[in-house]
């Protein structure tokens, strides 16, 4: 009995030390550059599909510029990100790219980086206007010109003819929601007034949420005086697709944009069902999250915003290699 | 050597200094966090000096989850379950925004905290239903309510300057939190081995028909301890929503395992009666420095998992009732085998 236990114990000790010798050589390995130490502090990472690809980009673009990073991921959990945060502080970097978890929560950590004298650069989603002063730049989608691209589309589809459409917004309150509303709204507003968007509902990012709420809409219209759909990201808009056929619509006869670009959209833009959506590439955020920390290392002054191009996606171009969907 | 009665029970046996020692330590359940803590320790002091270096991270570490974790231990050692922690924790946070007055909001929280730990001793007592499903049904009710009350959405607090100013060390490189765990910890042990009605949580756990006959208000103790823990939690809520400026109705959802991690991991035994409050500070302490360790040398939080999940399993195992009884089902299987091949000799 008293072997057994001391053989458990001896195990638990070999074990932990394993743990902790094995991030040890982690970092040996990672330490390849000319000793520049970026810590990365982001909300998810291998366990999502964007994250998984992000991470692919930013870690290649991380070797080539010869930085030494060391990437957390808080699981969108705002006090994990806020311990991460601390130690990534203490263990003094030259600088910090962030990807808030909650942009409501990150100001304590942009202050303790801004004691310690650590830049930090955003990434994929913005801090707040009043926090902008405490950081070195920003990288990644631009949420209201993805909004006007996506407009722009539908303009192009509308071809002068007066028709009706319907909208698909994001979660309520969410930025990225409010900034691609914005710009799909104005944009139409300025390019083709014959394009009237004659009902709005918050899908909430989700497919059944957007499904129903377009059933709604369609009813309460009238399904014969609806000639389009704009939804704000391709998981909303399949949803909506969903509700049109099960109305008995002809999708392919109809207007339908969207936002994104992903595994799901691409092939509904191949197959004809959705007209046009705009490319978010994750290889794209991850990678320039990276090239933007590199800039603020060398000194340079970055005073706007690093936007991802909003590579308008339709049947034309949605088989051409630099448009392949990686999330 | 007689007793004060005067009656001679013949000598005692001799007890040495080392023999007190032994008998004191093998009463003690810190054993394998101990173990596991001086393994810690020394392999960051190889590997990832900075983990002592930046000591006050690694102790503000231990204090987000430590502090959920005391008030848990409470409830386990009296053989119960708390699985809504860390929706309290939430749920304290949203109600404390919901007020622009920070010692209101505070008030306002630790109030939640009382309600919900009510709540759940009602369900557990009075109805009687087993406090694993009682509480499991509490994690999804305030979860839930935590987010409809904040519109799912985070809620930043008014007073912006106090709440940094809260993050911040007040005596060297204490902050507030961390002060407020060791005084929670220094206040629990006191209670638990120093006061009858904290030692009588032990007797609850141990064998609650016992301690009913010996006229223990196991109810009310039972009421007692789910309050404790659900104030506490309700009170790290409140810390954790200052020091992030703002509630946040997603926030907390890697509290909840780390903090029963760390309980286990401290010796206290899930059927109750047996840990210590010690033990769950020292589980707390070797689960925060693993963790700011491997963060800090950048291991990707699922491999971080897959060791935590590894010490938490290593710790189950090597607990003396679990090792009795795989040695005993050992035996059998050996014996058997040792019957069957005497059977065949014989034919």
């Amino acid at each position: 009995m008293r072997s057994t236990r001391t053989a458990a114990a001896v195990m638990t000790l070999l074990f932990a030390a394993s743990a902790l010798s094995a991030c040890g050589s982690d970092s040996a390995s990672s330490a390849s550059g000319d000793g520049t130490k970026v810590y990365a502090l982001l909300p998810q990472g291998t366990d999502q599909p964007y994250g998984t690809e992000y991470l692919k980009a930013m870690n290649a673009e991380a070797e080539k510029e010869g930085l030494d990073l060391t990437i957390t991921n808080s699981q969108y959990d705002a006090d994990k990100q806020a311990s991460d945060c601390q130690v990534a502080v203490a263990a003094k970097p030259d600088l910090i790219i962030l990807w808030p978890a909650v942009a409501d929560t990150v100001r304590p950590c942009l202050e303790r980086a801004k004691a310690a004298g650590i830049p930090v650069t955003v990434t994929n989603s913005d801090v707040k206007e009043e926090d902008k002063s405490l950081t070195a730049g920003y990288s990644g989608p631009d949420t209201y010109g993805q909004g006007a691209a996506s407009a722009e589309i539908m303009c192009e589809l509308a071809d002068g003819k007066d028709i009706n459409i319907l909208q698909v917004e994001g979660l309520t309150g969410n930025t990225t929601a409010i900034n691609r509303k914005a710009g799909f709204e104005e944009t139409i507003d300025e390019n083709c007034p014959n394009v009237k968007i004659i009902a709005s509902q918050p899908g909430d990012w989700n497919k059944d949420d957007s499904q129903t709420v377009t059933s709604e809409m369609l009813t309460a219209a009238g399904a014969k005086n609806i000639q389009g759909i704009y939804a704000a990201d391709d998981t909303m808009v399949a949803g909506a697709i969903d509700a049109l056929k099960s109305q008995g619509l002809d999708v392919k006869k109809m207007l339908i944009t969207s936002i994104g670009n992903t595994k799901l959209g691409n092939p509904l833009v191949v197959n004809g069902e959705l007209d046009g959506t705009v490319f978010q590439s994750s290889a794209w955020d991850g990678q320039n999250a990276v090239t933007l920390a590199a800039k603020v290392l060398d000194g340079e002054e970055v005073d706007e915003d690093l936007f991802m191009p909003s590579v308008k996606v339709t049947e034309a171009n949605a088989s051409d290699a630099e448009v392949t969907p990686n999330w | 050597m007689s007793t004060p009665h005067g009656i001679n029970f013949g000598e005692a046996p001799a007890r040495t200094r080392v023999d007190q020692l032994r008998r004191t330590l093998g009463r003690r359940t810190e054993g394998r966090a101990v173990a596991l803590l001086a393994v810690v320790l020394v392999v960051a002091l190889v590997m990832e000096p900075l983990v002592f270096s930046a000591y006050p991270v690694t102790l503000s570490r231990v204090a987000l989850v430590g502090l959920v974790a005391l008030g848990l231990t409470v409830v386990i050692l009296m053989g119960e379950l708390d699985l809504s922690v860390a929706s309290t924790v939430v749920l304290a946070g949203v109600m404390m925004a919901q007020t622009d007055n920070v010692a209101l909001g505070v008030l306002l929280a630790l109030g939640t905290g009382v309600a919900v730990g009510l709540v759940n001793a009602f369900f557990v007592v009075k109805v009687g239903i087993n406090s694993f499903i009682a509480t499991l049904g509490m994690l999804f009710v305030l979860k839930g309510l935590a987010i409809v009350i904040s519109r799912s959405e985070p809620i930043p607090l008014e007073n912006i300057t106090f709440a940094i100013q809260f993050g911040l060390p007040i005596v060297g490189p204490l902050t507030p939190r961390i002060v407020i765990f060791v005084l929670a910890f220094v206040l629990l042990h006191l209670f638990l081995t120093r006061m009858r009605a904290g030692r009588e949580f032990y007797a609850v756990g141990g064998n609650r028909q016992a301690a009913r006959d010996a006229g223990i208000p196991v109810d009310r103790r039972l009421v007692t301890g789910f309050v404790m823990c659900s104030v506490i939690a309700a009170g790290a809520g409140a810390i954790d929503t200052l020091e992030r400026t703002a509630a946040d109705p997603t926030a907390g959802s890697t509290v909840l395992l780390s903090s029963f991690a760390a309980a286990i991991i401290g010796g206290v035994a899930l059927t109750g009666g047996r840990g210590s409050i010690l033990g769950t500070l020292i589980g707390a302490f070797s689960l925060g420095t693993l963790e700011v360790g491997l963060t800090l040398t950048g291991v990707q939080v699922d491999i971080q998992q897959i060791y935590i999940g590894g010490v938490l399993l290593l710790a189950v195992m090597t607990d003396p009732a679990s090792l009795r009884a795989a040695r005993s089902s050992l035996r059998t299987s050996l014996h058997g085998v040792r019957a069957r091949s005497t059977d065949r000799g014989l034919t």
